[in-house]
């Protein structure tokens, strides 16, 4: 999902750049005056902490292996303003020290990975966790959080590439929102594992997730939403209309599995994510996308579940049908 | 003269429940050098981080730690910490900042001194620590030793009257600690050592606490103190070997 | 110090290496805007660019080898992305011209991160007026990447040492426990530098 300089054009640029510049902003007027001192160490640590989680590969089928994004971790961990602040440190020091993706398209990567990402991870996560209760609802709230939040960076990515005329929207959706639905699942099962592992160690660090940075402040909340809605608008919206003939025969026909961004961490079990019978290959990926999302929110439940029963008997390891 | 430490019946508990200090009191003079001796756990760390009021989170209305005749309270909280210099026992939590200047220079900024002062005192500081010509390289491409050395100077720049120190020879070669045993010998300040190395503290410190469990179980001449084999195994310490020749008569 | 191919070359002592950093953070963001900008049929701009870019590098000292090993380490994004372009109108041309043009870009950035401390770029960005907040986050960040690497390192060689199955499940678990461990002792690091902090007057 990273953007490197050279495939986005000025106003592409300079647009995201202002997004950014704005979420970001107010993100860090936010932590600057509702965060405790004590907190901003915290903050920084959580930055290189993301920075380390996303160098551990987690090897999949065949040599390859894919890493953790983390934007929902953080947000889950720290509360979404304080998430923003780590995810576009990540991307800064990034780019800045490793070259790697680019200094131009740094607004547009912070934008999709460090402001819609987090955001929409939290808000998932959060409106989930008002229905679901218990270890089995946070751990399933967020797996499924991390995916939609995945899959919705890619499509604001796809739209900036389209917008850009780098791509076709009609190559770049399908392209970029299936091999994030197959990572998706990877982001999702490590995020998980991860806050499964932190529930058992320290619960407490998950209990007080809001008080970090929350998003309480009313002006804030308007800024983060008024940005995504602004980005959905001028990034997405346009392509969603009627899409051009001619796109659909070469996306559809060509399979982009085989040209994958990034390798994916998983093999999934819909592995054409086109249904067949849709001509339009913009329409097929909206329709794989919503069947993949009732998966993917089935899979979480049945996983946290999992997770939720060994974490149970860690907690008592005296019951002897628990020893390993 | 109002001595550099006093503390009366000094409690604390930690917000798990865990009790820490249970009743400590002692004096210290300006001047004087203090080895603190016990066992892991024993409340060494806890009552550091008191001196320079770290520690309770929110301080009490009736102080039990006053710093030259001062009691330790919210409203002169940040005026201590400038009179109680603090060395942590891991460099890496101390060393913060990116280059060995900025971190050297963090805590004069902190208290307001314009830049040219900033200057003059980390240079004096880096010159007593030998690391004059150090302050651009990273932390994370310094020796154990050498980050040592930096937090001191880092606490030095502040120009404290008392210096606390936190274990610090731990994760020392024998010449990084012969070099910073030279440095600690070099320096006026009031000195307050707790640490395991019991030879350093022969070597700087005319007084020993010894601490368990919370509690002071024996307070005097080091040379006594140390000496006593049987208090010695009794708080899990050691007799050391500079003075396991000599008779403590 | 195994970490150091993090920042291995940017204390050399060239010409460009003692250029101010604002001077270099301002070209470099002036060369690749201008690689951007410029439409691709311009082809004898590029060449330009590339030869200069050439110059600059063979000023700086740093080995070829690690140059252009970068470059090859991050070449495959790019091409993974700019494949999408290939499917449309004049896709080739569209192809050839983000692949030129991105390599440039990175090539300019390789040569500014190798060639310039962090810990510089940081004063300057404060310079710019980059908030002080942000800047204190990404200073502490950059300190402490190090401290996080070892410490992931130490747990990872513990557990491995102790591991004796490598199924796959198993082994996502172990990542992902020594991923939560690590935010778990960095939030108990965090609190040991706010006591550091505060002992030296913060705040």
């Amino acid at each position: 999902m990273h953007i490197p300089d050279g495939f986005l054009d000025a106003k592409t640029a300079i647009a995201t750049g202002l997004f950014s510049i704005t979420g970001l902003g107010a993100a860090l007027r936010r932590a600057g005056r509702h965060v405790q001192p004590r907190k901003i160490p915290l903050i920084g640590l959580a930055a290189a902490f993301i920075f380390v989680a996303q160098m551990l590969n987690f090897p999949v089928a065949s040599g390859t292996s894919g890493h953790l994004l983390g934007a929902t971790l953080a947000a889950v961990l720290l509360g979404p303003s304080a998430a923003i602040i780590v995810m576009s440190s990540v991307l800064i020091v990034q780019a800045l020290i490793f070259a790697d993706r680019g200094i131009l398209a740094l607004g547009a990567n912070i934008f999709n990975m460090a402001i819609v990402a987090p955001l929409c991870g939290f808000g998932i996560y959060k409106i989930l966790r008002t229905f679901f209760r218990g270890e089995q609802g946070r751990l399933a709230a967020v797996g499924f959080a991390s995916w939609c939040a995945t899959v919705i960076a890619s499509v604001f990515c796809a739209g900036e590439l389209a917008w850009s005329g780098t791509a076709l929207w009609g190559t770049a959706f399908p392209a970029m929102a299936g091999v994030h639905m197959l990572t998706g699942l990877g982001e999702a099962t490590i995020t998980m594992l991860v806050i499964a592992a932190i529930s058992k160690t320290r619960p407490e660090l998950l209990e007080d997730n809001d008080q970090a940075v929350s998003i309480n402040g009313r002006s804030t909340a308007f800024v983060y939403v008024a940005l995504i809605v602004i980005g959905l608008l001028l990034l997405v919206a346009p392509h969603t209309s009627p899409l051009p003939d001619g796109l659909e025969k070469v996306a559809s026909s060509l399979g982009f599995e085989h040209k994958a961004i990034e390798e994916p961490i998983l093999p999934s079990p819909i592995k054409d994510y086109q249904v067949p019978g849709i001509q339009s290959a913009g329409t097929a990926t909206i329709v794989a996308g919503v069947i993949g999302a009732i998966a993917v929110f089935a899979l979480s439940f049945l996983f946290a579940r999992v997770l939720a029963r060994r974490h149970k008997s860690a907690v008592h390891p005296s019951s002897p049908a628990n020893r390993q | 003269m109002n001595p550099a430490i006093e503390i009366r019946g000094l409690q604390f508990r930690y917000p798990d429940g865990k009790e820490a200090l249970r009743g400590i009191s002692f004096t210290i003079a300006d001047g004087e050098c203090v080895g603190l001796v016990g066992p892991n756990g024993s409340g060494k760390s806890t009552l550091l981080l008191h001196l320079n009021g770290l520690l309770p989170e929110s301080l009490p209305k009736d102080p039990n730690v006053l710093v030259y005749g001062r009691a330790l309270c919210r409203e002169n909280a940040a005026e201590i910490r400038r009179d109680v210099g603090l060395l942590f026992q891991d460099p890496d939590d101390q060393l913060f900042c990116p280059t060995v200047y900025e971190d050297v220079a963090f805590g004069p900024e902190q208290f307001g001194l314009e830049k040219e002062k900033v200057r003059t005192v980390v240079t004096k500081a880096l010159e007593t620590t030998s690391l004059l010509g150090h302050e651009h390289r990273s932390p994370h491409h310094l020796s154990s030793g050498e980050k040592r050395r930096v937090c001191l100077a880092g606490v030095l720049a502040c120009e404290p009257r008392v210096l606390a120190l936190d274990e610090p020879t731990s994760n020392l070669d024998p010449r990084g600690k012969r070099n910073l045993i030279q440095t600690l010998k070099s320096i006026p300040a009031t000195k307050i050592i707790a640490t395991h190395d019991l030879e350093m503290v022969v070597e700087l410190c005319p007084r020993t606490i010894v601490l368990d469990q919370g509690l002071i179980v024996a307070d005097g001449s080091t040379h006594q103190l140390l000496g006593d084999e049987k208090l010695m195994l009794a708080h899990g310490l050691e007799k050391p070997h500079i003075l396991r020749h000599k008779h403590p008569h | 110090m195994r970490h150091d191919f993090l920042d291995r070359y940017s204390r050399l002592n060239s010409p460009i290496h003692r250029l101010p950093t604002t001077v270099k953070l301002l070209s470099t963001l002036c060369i690749i805007s201008a690689t951007v900008t410029v439409h691709f049929t311009q082809v004898w701009f590029f060449i330009l660019v590339a030869g200069g870019l050439l110059i600059l590098s063979a000023l700086t000292t740093i080995p070829w080898r690690f140059v252009f090993g970068r470059l090859m380490v991050l070449e495959p994004f790019a091409l993974g992305i700019a494949v999408m372009a290939l499917f449309q109108e004049n896709g080739v041309f569209v192809f050839l011209s983000i692949l030129t043009k991105s390599t440039l870009c990175l090539f300019t950035v390789i040569l500014l991160s190798n060639t310039t401390p962090f810990a510089e770029i940081l004063l300057s960005l404060k310079r710019f007026g980059v908030p002080k907040l942000l800047i204190t986050i990404l200073a502490l960040m950059y300190r402490y990447l190090f401290v996080l690497i070892d410490e992931a390192e130490r747990l990872n060689r513990a557990r491995s040492s102790r591991t004796f199955s490598s199924s796959p499940f198993r082994k996502w678990n172990t990542m992902a426990s020594l991923i939560g461990q690590l935010f778990v002792r960095s939030t108990e690091r965090a609190e040991r530098i706010y006591a550091a902090m505060s002992a030296r007057g913060w705040r």
